[in-house]
């Protein structure tokens, strides 16, 4: 079967230190005042004294039907065949067409190269068999990404056993971060 | 999300479709009325290709990397409306400065024979209609593949065109007043004041069925309609666009169309309709472009 790479992410387990944000601009070299990831707050909910505040982490979905990759002009975004969206810098020529695509804002123009910039799953990282920056640098171990075609794999594992949702799965992109809300005592052992 | 797309692009799909709208009048003008519609055949020749050009400057100036545009011609997408877009935009650009050319008056007409020229005209004047189309409407596909809130309008491509066919015809109408030469005949005016009367007409029932159809559909895009009828852009779309834009200039065409206006008025108000009209039309685009953008899904 096809890799199909995605992430879980186990909201219950964040507690928003922010340290995926900051180990993805430190690795990406990603200028300030944008992000490729992200951690959004639900607010606090409930009354006193039963109030409770979800994080939410994310970055780019790696969608089935990415709509930044169709509306693209030039072919710069593409889709590779394990399923990570990303840009090729050298045919991206910033029109911004894909940032208006994108329904979760995953990605921006980045200000020193004019071109549109996203979350690459860390290909480069990938390809030496290290984890994402995000997902090693995850304290909680709120993060976690692999093949979502393989059941061995973490992700598949705990796709498995606990309830998922995705997010605006009536826009119909097909996103590839699995959200798990409830609590997660154990991370299963998987590649 | 923060604002992606912004004033430029909103100038761009405005000039976009004046030029193309002033190619259509220029060319069913030629088509239908022969010499009696010469004037203002003439005057949309002369005119269609510098709002486009305008436009298009901006357009480039607006990428995030303009030395690498050339990118968009090595390349056919046919999932993205961009890149046909682009490919449409140089064509008609291109031919609608060939289409001035053979409209100069002959003596600065310095590459070709007379009635080469002729022919080519005819020929030209055939095939520049659908090109105007496809640039008029293909701004709205562009949009709508976007899938936003707003933008996701189907008939988004058919408010554009309308549009751009109304703002076309009025600054055929202001450009064919204002010369000294070649001034538009009466007669000239009238159809023209009859057209974009209707074009108007039609334009108000496509908004109105857009909104009704958004309120309609999903929660995010109800809401996001909203913002246009009582929310942030509730100014823009009532005063600027409803009522400086298509109520007041309608009025002021069809009184004009009835006869009502005394003869010294005539010359002001046609002048000030036709500019209404492209104020108005210059409003449809930044309302869509920006409000498509402030609101998305929930």
């Amino acid at each position: 079967m096809t890799v199909r790479m995605g992430f879980v992410i186990i909201t219950s387990r964040c507690i928003d230190c922010d340290a995926c944000m900051v180990a993805c601009r430190s690795e990406n070299d990603v200028p300030l005042g944008h992000t490729r990831n992200w951690v959004k707050s639900s607010g606090v909910q409930g009354q006193f004294p039963k109030v409770s505040e979800v994080f939410q982490p994310g970055n780019c979905m790696h969608c089935d039907n990415p709509p930044c990759v169709s509306v693209c002009p030039t072919g710069a975004s593409q889709k590779r065949s394990d399923g990570i969206v990303i840009v090729e810098d050298k045919k991206c020529i910033g029109c911004k067409y894909c940032l208006t695509a994108c329904p979760y804002d995953a990605r921006f123009s980045n200000s020193e190269t004019g071109k549109a910039d996203k979350c690459t799953l860390c290909l480069h990282r990938l390809e030496q068999g290290l984890e994402p920056a995000c997902v090693q640098t995850c304290l909680g171990k709120s993060r976690l990404a692999g093949d979502l075609n393989d059941p061995s794999s973490v992700v598949s594992m705990l796709i498995a056993q606990y309830p998922t949702r995705i997010l605006l799965k009536e826009v119909g992109t097909g996103p590839n971060i699995y959200y798990i809300d409830e609590a997660v005592p154990d991370i299963p052992d998987g590649k | 999300m923060e604002l992606t797309w912004g004033l430029m692009i909103v100038i761009y799909l405005f000039t976009a479709g004046l030029s193309a709208g002033a190619m259509i009048t220029s060319n069913l003008a030629f088509l239908y009325g022969g010499q009696e519609f010469e004037r203002v055949s003439r005057w949309g020749a002369y005119l269609s290709p510098f709002p486009i050009s305008l436009g298009l400057g901006v357009l480039v100036l607006d990428l995030g990397s303009p030395f690498n545009f050339y990118q968009l011609f090595l390349t056919l997408e046919l999932s993205s409306p961009m890149s046909y877009g682009s490919w449409i935009i140089l064509f008609f650009t291109m031919l609608s400065f060939v289409y001035l050319y053979l409209w100069l008056p002959e003596t600065y007409q310095k590459i070709g024979q007379t009635q080469q020229l002729k022919r080519w005209k005819k020929h030209l004047t055939k095939l520049m209609p659908f090109l105007s189309i496809a640039v008029a409407s293909y701004t709205g596909l562009l949009l709508n593949a976007a899938v936003r809130p707003i933008w996701n309008a189907p008939l988004l491509p058919i408010l554009f065109l309308v549009s751009a066919l109304s703002t076309g015809v009025a600054a055929v109408i202001l450009i064919s007043n204002l010369s000294p030469w070649k001034r538009a005949r009466h007669k000239e005016l009238h159809v023209l004041t009859k057209a974009d009367a209707g074009l108007i007409i039609l334009e108000c029932l496509i908004i109105l069925i857009m909104i009704v159809m958004g309120r309609l559909s999903s929660a995010s895009e109800s809401i996001a309609f909203n913002s246009l009828l009582v929310g942030n852009y509730a100014w823009v779309f009532w005063l600027l666009i409803v009522g400086l834009g298509l109520i007041i200039p309608l009025f002021m065409e069809l009184m004009e169309l009835k006869g009502k206006i005394p003869v010294k008025w005539v010359w002001p108000v046609t002048i000030s309709s036709s500019f209404l009209v492209l104020f108005g039309g210059f409003f449809v685009r930044y309302v869509i472009t920006y409000a498509g953008q402030t609101n998305s899904w929930f």
